[in-house]
């Protein structure tokens, strides 16, 4: 049911009257991706000091792809990084939904002080417990685990926003409508809440992919990391490889989006083809 | 058919993502595995300072032992210490600077050397043994060492008709107004701290309040001029010819100085070890109380004594060599260099860094505080 | 029966791994240093004669012994404040714009933003180094123009600036993430029934898009104004002398002094600090809102 076109248009269109959010938008957008262009540039860099660009090279993604090392700690962190937002992802949106419906007094605090806290204490407290009070071998599941705790409460701010600019109603009226409670989840709240799962799934993927401090404390012996080798290697200036596996890291996260954006693309047309035939 | 709603998609996106993570484990299942499962051959876990063991000793090692060489890294003593202070276990060798062996020895932390098995102890220069906190070298063999010294661009300087040799340059407003804002120091308590005792003619490791009182007003009264206090991310801006004077250790330098060659930079990189003196740090090999395999261990100790593998770190990176034997496989520039090479009188002038207590380190971050907020 | 369901496992997964572990580190304040680090044991070994064991308020009678440590607290929820505000003030049009862009390119949109941040952090910040270098085209730019009005070249690294740029860059996202799920919710038809009665775009956003988007916007400045507080990295890298945060003294006290107690106090300080000003900002808009109805 369309209504007739009016001067506030959805979707915005380039017409002169938006130029100026356009105008900004890109900006914005070039703001985030300078530093990311000096990265990618300087992975082609000939000079292991990498202060200045001297020269075309792939010579590090060379020495980067036999490089075992680096390799098996990207590996890891990608492993670490997925597990770690699925379950905070399941977990924050749970604390989202619950902190929002009922209003339980002591879980936003419990939700949200990991946010509040500073890192290192997060990390310290929790290698004391696995190890003084658990009794554990540190390992991969350490690190997932500790991840996990200062991620939830990233997703549920994120779905408790979200959630916020909705009218509730709408649950009382399939409640009323006789649905059940899992299938008003399935039905109503979960479609409307699926952007800030994403958003919420994507911020843990990011903050859990680059975390230094907390899985410095929890790691394990023997397993290499990404953030902790890159770390580690700035006291002796870190060499153009760092760029090579961050340029590549981003390759694969573009590929996942893009994959996303197609899947996306394919779903939306395949309900308008679905409308059309009937 | 029911087409794709969006929870669909959602759960396609997360099947995904499971699937590349299964992918990832699955794939390379080989490698890095936790210290529990071992149908591995022998691991031998290092502890150690990030790109502090060339690549082409490891590979060395692994064929000399038939066993694998698994190391994490740290980039300074204190998140060593921190970790095994909070009860982490599992290495066999550590590579801990002077202090922090102190502190690991007063833990009780490490397990004695068994000398029968290091034969090429004998290959290293008797000035490094013995020292005040390991007597004996009971628990501690010499591995490696750096110099904390002054890095400057020789042009700039001798333009500016400034000294090279002594602390008064990064103390003294006379000279630091020439150069304001060109200048960085380390970003480290204890190593900043010696600076200024040193200038004032105190050792290192006085720990005196009155004496550390006057340490810090000659770094908040010479403060304004420094750019930064920096630990690494002066040797970049040094080789682009962007800073003239930093405070940052001799290996970096090396690094730095070999840069601005490369890049065929219209200045060289200098560095000496001001007259007044400085802070040797010396790194050494223990075994860490939890390790389990201290034969391996010690082979791997023995090993890094030959002069051939010691000297191959030398060479990589410019780090002081303790190692009398491995002088000959070292490049000659590299052996040349006095703030790499200490002869008898530089070494007199170098002190080494003890551990303090509870009461002087609260005490020290009470001042550091104030000078960093002042 | 639902509730529990939906409430019980983040509750009992954060009890377990967080709960717990927090009363340890709040134990830990309340103890002694170990004399060579770590913490002292709580009672004294058999045999042993003078040293300090037990509980002691010591780390929080150190706090409040010089006015130093506050003065660093008001010195970074000033910077978190500025960051938090410019992260505002730049996500806001970049939010609206991917919400009310076609329905087939917001996704993509908004992975875009989050792109960046697949890659490694330090490496980003090491990129700004480059960016604000005195050898770079934007300082070059930058001095220029500041030159045509007679000011003196200023070194753009190392300083509160760089500080300052360093933070919102690594925050940014933070801010546009929940601003966007909140504004991709605004219902059109609201908007249109303003302008129906007469409202001027400006109108439209004041009165009808700004305050739906309030939720959005706290969640953002919360998600942006904590992490800044406990950052140490970007200070360490691209400050100058001065720039020390509180962060970077928690940082110390673990990894530099060695004095966990006193880093566990200043921690729950600030943990403290920052759930009563989110405490008094959420009072304040509950009031806010009732009083606007």
């Amino acid at each position: 049911m369309g209504r007739a076109l009016r001067h506030e248009a959805w979707p915005i269109t380039m017409s002169r009257a938006n130029i100026w959010l356009w105008l900004v938008a890109a900006s914005i957008y070039a703001f985030l991706y300078v530093p990311l262009a000096i990265v990618v540039m300087y992975s082609f860099n000939d000079s292991r000091l990498n202060a200045e660009w001297v020269g075309f090279t792939l010579h590090w993604y060379k020495a980067l792809l036999n490089n075992q090392e680096m390799l098996t700690a990207a590996r890891n962190s990608l492993v670490i990084a997925l597990c770690a937002s699925l379950s905070s992802t399941i977990l924050g949106t749970m604390a989202g939904l619950a902190i929002h419906r009922y209003r339980w007094k002591f879980l936003p605090v419990l939700v949200f002080t990991p946010v509040a806290m500073p890192e290192i204490l997060l990390g310290v407290s929790l290698l004391l417990f696995f190890l003084q009070v658990l009794n554990v071998t540190l390992g991969m599941v350490s690190i997932i685990i500790a991840h996990t705790t200062f991620c939830i409460g990233f997703v549920a701010i994120i779905v408790r926003a979200r959630l916020q600019a909705m009218d509730d109603s709408i649950f009382e009226a399939a409640r009323d409508l006789g649905a059940s409670p899992w299938q008003t989840f399935r039905l109503v709240t979960l479609p409307l809440i699926v952007p800030a799962v994403v958003a919420g799934a994507l911020m843990s993927f990011t903050l859990s992919i680059d975390d230094f401090i907390i899985t410095f404390f929890t790691k394990g012996v023997g397993e290499p990391i990404l953030p902790i080798q890159i770390y580690t290697m700035i006291k002796v200036a870190v060499t153009p490889e760092v760029n090579a596996i961050s340029t590549l890291l981003m390759l694969l996260t573009l590929t996942m989006i893009i994959i996303a954006a197609r899947l996306e693309a394919r779903a939306s047309s395949n309900r308008n083809n679905s409308r059309q035939a009937r | 058919m029911k087409p794709l709603s969006l929870p669909g998609k959602a759960s396609v996106l997360l099947l995904l993502m499971l699937a590349l993570a299964a992918l990832s484990a699955g794939c390379t299942a080989k490698g890095g595995n936790p210290a529990g499962s071992e149908k591995e051959k022998d691991v031998l876990y290092l502890f150690n300072w990030n790109n502090y063991l060339a690549p082409d000793s490891v590979r060395r090692f692994e064929t000399a032992c038939n066993c694998r060489l698994s190391q994490d890294y740290y980039s300074d003593n204190e998140e060593m210490l921190a970790k095994l202070a909070a009860g982490a276990s599992g290495y066999d060798i550590i590579v801990p600077t002077g202090n922090a062996l102190d502190t690991l020895l007063r833990q009780g932390a490490l397990k004695p050397l068994d000398k029968s098995l290091l034969p090429n102890l004998r290959n290293i220069n008797p000035a490094y043994l013995d020292t005040a906190f390991d007597p004996g070298n009971n628990y501690s063999v010499p591995y490696a060492f750096t110099l904390s010294l002054i890095g400057f661009n020789q042009e700039k300087l001798k333009e500016l008709d400034l000294p090279t040799d002594t602390w008064a340059l990064i103390f003294e407003p006379r000279y630091l107004e020439k150069i304001k804002g060109r200048v960085t120091v380390l970003d480290s308590q204890r190593e900043l701290m010696a600076a200024a005792l040193k200038y004032l003619g105190y050792s290192v490791n006085d720990a005196s309040e009155e004496h550390w009182k006057q340490a810090a007003a000659l770094i908040v009264r010479a403060k304004p001029y420094w750019a930064a206090f920096s630990n690494a991310g002066y040797i970049k801006e040094l080789a682009k010819g962007n800073l003239w004077v930093a405070h940052g250790y001799s290996n970096d330098m090396f690094q730095a100085a070999l840069d601005a060659k490369k890049t065929g930079r219209p200045f060289t990189v200098g560095y000496t070890v001001p007259k007044e003196g400085a802070v040797l740090a010396l790194d050494s090999m223990v075994l860490h109380r939890s390790g389990r395999r201290p034969d391996l261990a010690h082979q791997f100790i023995n090993f890094m004594l030959d002069g051939r593998n010691s000297a191959e770190l030398t060479n990589l990176t410019g780090s002081g060599n303790p190692n009398e034997d491995a002088m000959r496989f070292i490049e000659p520039e590299i052996a040349a260099n006095k703030a790499i090479f200490p002869d008898a009188e530089l070494l007199g002038r170098l002190e080494m860094l003890r551990d303090l207590d509870r009461r002087q380190r609260r005490l020290l971050s009470r001042l550091w505080t104030e000078i960093k907020l002042r | 029966m639902a509730k529990m369901l939906v409430g019980g496992p983040p509750l009992v997964f954060l009890l377990v791994f967080f709960a717990a572990p927090s009363m340890i580190m709040v134990l830990s304040s309340f103890r002694f240093p170990g004399e060579f680090g770590g913490l002292a044991p709580l009672a004294a070994p058999e045999g042993g004669t003078g040293g300090d064991y037990g509980l002691t308020a010591e780390a929080y009678q150190f706090f409040f012994s010089d006015v130093i440590y506050v003065e660093i607290f008001l010195k970074s929820f000033g910077i978190a404040m500025a960051t938090t505000l410019i992260c505002l003030v730049m996500a806001y049009p970049l939010a609206l714009l991917i919400a009310r862009s076609e329905k087939r390119f917001r996704n993509l949109l908004v992975l875009l933003v989050v792109l960046p941040f697949a890659s490694n952090f330090l490496i980003r910040i090491y990129a700004w180094m480059i960016i604000l270098g005195p050898e770079s085209g934007f300082s070059h730019f930058v001095n220029a123009i500041l030159g045509v009005f007679g000011i003196a070249p200023v070194t753009l690294l190392f300083s509160p600036f760089a500080v300052l740029v360093g933070m919102v860059y690594v925050h940014l996202p933070f801010m546009v993430l929940p601003l966007y799920t909140n504004l991709e919710k605004h219902d059109p038809s609201l908007l249109d029934a303003a302008q129906d009665l007469g409202a001027t775009t400006w109108q439209r956003f004041w009165r009808v898009t700004w305050p739906l988007s309030l939720p959005g916007i706290f969640s953002g400045s919360a998600l942006v104004f904590i992490p800044v507080l406990g950052m140490f990295a970007v200070p360490d890298i691209l400050g100058g002398t001065g720039d020390i945060l509180i962060g970077n003294l928690i940082k110390d006290q673990f990894l530099g002094t060695r004095d966990w107690p006193f880093g566990s106090a200043l921690s729950i300080m600030l943990t403290l600090a920052v759930l009563s000003v989110a405490g008094l900002s959420t009072w304040v808009a509950r009031s806010a809102m009732r009083h606007g109805q």
